[in-house]
């Protein structure tokens, strides 16, 4: 049996509680080469400091509740592996994601990201769900009915922000949202683009396009498009704004 | 619960962190650099003006030192301003138009070659006459 080669990572850790001055501590954790940054964290957890906090649920890019900045770069560290982002020599420095209110260390208030998205009409599965069974092509995968479940006729408003998995990266990456707390930023003009894709209905087309353009919506964006970037799951925001933005056009011009 | 916010003062300055980001940032921070630095400039140009209003010798004088190398110097200075800000806006406005986003990396790029050909060949001829 062939021996897990193991890695010395120092990590240098954004730390911040209420009452305290935010700062940096250090860390030096052992982990296994192919080990992901989130299993250098819980080994700070588990052996350094136990006041240590930082979300994470799913570990396989699925939940998005890990995602903090790796050197500075926002990234799921479930996903990204020690060796990829640690040269080696300097420790591998962790900060919150931007643009977000810092509860403790790692952690930040996402309320306003979720806000953005309810805003777009995009309701969350997890807060939403209905109570059926869930089901693969109709088919009920708990419970015994053998027949097709009956599925509501608005049932696609619950459905997933389909790729998305709400980890507001894009938000942290854009540098328009640090200095407008009010833009509705990459996540919710993407959101907004795809209630928009569902919807023929001229009053909530109407008011879709209207948050889009307003003041705080598609034209605070000047083209970083770092949300794209740094979108772990290929949403690509910046392209969905400039969507937006062309059927904003084509309507005004329609008009005259 | 109390949660930390850093300043809004604070925050500005990620429009200039470039720090392991991609082209787009950069692009997106030259146009902030060189906007703010042409509305500095038209202060000043409407600072020199008023030159004109004290009389020919004073205007006189401000035309020999900007006959001074340093001072051409900052003609050239201003002129990257100028073509970085214009040629990186006309790719927001293509790319606010949805044309050429997928492609945006190059399109900066190649606007970015047109500015530096473009400001070579001003630099020569400001300075060669």
């Amino acid at each position: 049996m062939t021996s897990m080669k193991m890695v010395e990572v120092p990590l240098q850790i954004f730390r911040y509680k209420e009452g305290e001055r935010p700062h940096y501590d250090t860390f030096t954790v052992q982990v296994p080469e192919t080990a992901h940054v989130i299993d250098a964290m819980d080994a700070v957890w588990a052996m350094h400091d136990r006041s240590f906090t930082f979300r994470r649920a799913c570990h396989h890019s699925s939940c998005g509740s890990c995602s903090l900045r790796i050197n500075g770069v926002e990234k799921l560290p479930c996903i990204t592996r020690v060796t990829d982002v640690w040269d080696g020599r300097a420790p591998l420095r962790l900060d919150p994601l931007r643009n977000f209110a810092i509860v403790s260390d790692l952690v930040v208030d996402v309320s306003s990201f979720f806000q953005r998205l309810s805003a777009a009409g995009m309701a969350i599965t997890r807060d939403a769900e209905p109570s059926l069974p869930l089901s693969v092509d109709g088919l009920a995968v708990i419970g015994v009915s053998p027949k097709p479940v009956e599925l509501p006729e608005n049932l696609s408003c619950f459905n997933r922000f389909e790729n998305c998995i709400e980890c507001a990266i894009c938000m942290s990456a854009c540098p328009t949202m640090a200095t407008d707390d009010k833009f509705l930023g990459p996540a919710g003009l993407a959101a907004i683009y795809r209630a928009r894709q569902k919807t023929d209905n001229p009053i909530d087309v109407a008011h879709l396009l209207g948050m889009a353009d307003g003041e705080h919506g598609v034209w605070r964006c000047h083209s970083a498009f770092e949300c794209t970037a740094a979108c772990p799951q290929a949403v690509d925001p910046a392209g969905k704004i400039m969507a937006l933005r062309r059927e904003l056009i084509g309507r005004r011009f329609k008009k005259r | 619960m109390a949660t930390l916010n850093y300043p809004k003062i604070r925050q500005a300055g990620r429009w200039i962190d470039v720090r392991r980001r991609k082209l787009g940032m950069w692009a997106y921070a030259l146009n902030r650099l060189t906007g703010i630095g042409l509305v500095v400039y038209l202060y000043l140009h409407l600072g020199v003006l008023s030159q004109l209003a004290r009389g020919q010798s004073s205007w006189d004088s401000f035309v020999s030192l900007a006959r001074s190398p340093y001072y051409l110097a900052l003609d050239v200075l201003l002129l990257a301003g100028i073509l970085i800000h214009g040629l990186n806006g006309l790719r927001v406005a293509l790319t606010g138009f949805d044309i050429g986003v997928r492609a945006q990396k190059t399109l900066f790029g190649i606007l970015m070659l047109v500015a530096a050909v473009a400001l070579v060949a001003a630099a020569l001829k400001i300075f060669g006459g």
